[in-house]
């Protein structure tokens, strides 16, 4: 099998011949790899050259994609001021919602700017160079999630008591802008939409502030990218199962959930997930990117691979992977030794 | 009125009953430390609690401590300075590079809520500003947050700094990708994951 071929069956609940090594290697591979960190993550071929270096050496089954997009690229075009440092993701330093009035003015704006542009040719170029054989991901975020980046967290957070209709309206504006950028994201050559929910997990919001608020646009904007022709990979943090909210996920057009970890040190156990979801979607899993992996030795981290490797062995549907972003200061030496336990796992 | 309302008004999020709650106790000769430890701060305690316990999540945890802060700025006039300053202080932000602020946020307002006087420096905060502050201030400890596993080593920086300037204030850390390993890596003093234990955590650091 090929990764394309190994990623699919995966998400398919198809057997495959080895595990499918798909970590969150974006900052990383930019970091181990890229002329820069910051044109590694935004400009087109320095995009193409860090991830096909990292291939290379590290034979992930995909390639991974967007920290940029979704830390500077979208919520810039909707009007945030954006600080592109050379060593670090994008920072926001202005939001640009403060009124319903602007609620108005964002549903006007035009999401193609030159960075989008610039991180579309990225994806252009790898869809060529890897001619079908390794799978692009790349990572979206939530209407409600882009609201927090444009309104501020704590602002969003507060709405949901002062100003609901803010809330809504701001994501019913979002919505038709969020869907026209994984659009184009289809169609440039990304196979797999990894939607991130980062603010509405069920750490931060309430179930029931989740379906009053976050269900519907939701639903929306995967349903319409999974109907495009994408393959939709919900990813949250907190204990989806408990609180319920992985019912909502599995209420729309998804095909596997990674689950996060919001606090590192309380990780949802993915046999209790797989119990949940059974052969309906796959499951990513969710080895601490912030634990031995950044600050252990290549033993620990081995051990600790091996240890996920062995607890999710038979289980159909299985996505070796991180818990979220790594971080591009993870000693290279580390995640060669995760990498290595991945690829000669005797997963048959 | 039993000061059972005051803090149950907090638990509930109802601002206006809070502050009329607390208005009223003023007015009945209720002593003004009560209606601020038995009161406000214990509603606190409870509060987080239910957030630790996943009964409640970020938005009531904002909206009860403005219900809190609130009933406060209603004590505040007949409180001396000492009762708002005798639990400790606290110097609490952002790391250098890191614009994210809901967590620092919450635990700001929790520990604020617990009675400490709080100097809240933001985001976005160089090395220099938290060693210059925590001595202008004479802090007991200070917080560090960082969401960003690029901003993570500042954190370092900033505990290498304190220990070179000689400075005694104990430093806390937290934020999403943070551990605990990585604060004893560090030379932390400690680290909390949620709002409610770093209140813990401080007031164990300071009574030690």
């Amino acid at each position: 099998m090929n990764a394309k071929e190994r990623m699919e069956a995966a998400i398919n609940m198809k057997p495959v011949d080895k595990v499918p090594n798909a970590p969150f290697a974006e900052a990383p591979v930019c970091h181990y790899f890229g002329s820069t960190f910051k044109d590694s993550l935004l400009e087109g071929p320095e995009m193409l050259a860090a991830h096909m270096k990292s291939l290379e050496e590290f034979k992930f089954d995909w390639v991974m994609l967007g920290m940029g997009l979704i830390g500077g690229i979208i919520p810039e075009a909707l009007d945030c001021q954006v600080k592109y440092p050379e060593d670090v993701f994008p920072i926001i330093e202005k939001t640009s919602v403060f009124s319903m009035a602007d609620v108005a003015h964002i549903a006007k704006n035009n999401m193609f700017t030159q960075r989008m542009e610039n991180f579309l040719d990225g994806v252009r170029l790898l869809k060529q160079e890897l001619k079908g054989e390794v799978p692009i991901a790349c990572e979206y975020i939530s209407p409600f999630t882009i609201a927090t980046r444009l309104r501020g967290t704590n602002e969003i957070m507060n709405d949901i008591y002062e100003s609901p209709e803010l809330v809504h309206g701001l994501q019913e504006a979002i919505v038709p802008l969020d869907i026209a950028v994984g659009k184009a994201l289809i169609e440039a050559g990304v196979d797999y939409i990894f939607y991130g929910a980062d603010m509405e997990c069920p750490v931060l919001l309430s179930p029931k502030h989740y379906k009053a608020f976050v269900h519907e646009p939701t639903s929306l904007v995967c349903n319409e990218l999974s109907r495009l022709g994408s393959k939709v990979l919900p990813h949250m943090c907190g204990d989806i199962v408990k609180t319920g909210i992985v019912d909502y996920l599995l209420e729309m057009d998804i095909h596997g959930i990674m689950p996060g970890n919001l606090t590192q040190e309380k990780v949802l156990d993915i046999r209790v997930l797989k119990e949940k979801v059974g052969d309906r979607i796959c499951i990513f899993d969710n080895i601490n990117p912030n634990g031995p992996l950044l600050i252990g030795k290549p033993e620990a981290v081995a051990k600790e691979t091996l240890a996920h490797l062995n607890r999710a062995k038979g289980m159909s549907g299985y996505i070796f992977s991180t818990a979220g972003t790594s971080s591009p200061y993870t000693p290279k030496e580390n995640y060669l030794a995760m990498d290595k336990e991945v690829i000669n796992f005797q997963w048959n | 009125m039993a000061i059972s309302d005051i803090l149950n008004a907090v638990v509930e999020l109802d601002r206006i009953a809070v502050v009329e709650n607390v208005k009223t106790a003023i007015i009945d000769g209720v002593p003004f430390d009560d209606i601020l430890n038995k009161g406000l701060i214990a509603s606190m305690d409870v509060v987080g609690e239910r957030f630790s316990n996943g009964d409640i999540f970020v938005p009531e945890m904002l909206q009860a401590a403005k219900a809190m802060q609130a009933g406060l700025e209603v004590l505040k006039p007949h409180l001396t300075c000492d009762v708002l300053t005798q639990k400790g202080t606290v110097i609490i932000g952002t790391v250098k590079g890191d614009l994210h602020d809901i967590g620092k946020n919450l635990v700001s307002m929790m520990v604020e809520g617990a009675g400490f006087n709080v100097v809240d420096l933001g985001v976005d905060v160089d090395i220099e500003k938290f060693v210059s502050l925590t001595q202008t201030h004479n802090a007991d400890v200070v917080c560090l947050s960082a969401l960003l596993t690029t901003t993570m080593p500042t954190m370092a920086k900033i505990v290498e700094a304190f220990k070179e300037s000689g400075l005694k204030a104990k430093i806390i850390i937290g934020g999403a990708p943070v551990t605990d390993a990585y604060a004893r890596q560090i030379g932390a003093d400690g680290f909390s994951d949620n709002a409610p234990g770093a209140v813990e955590l401080i007031r164990r650091l300071i009574a030690a």
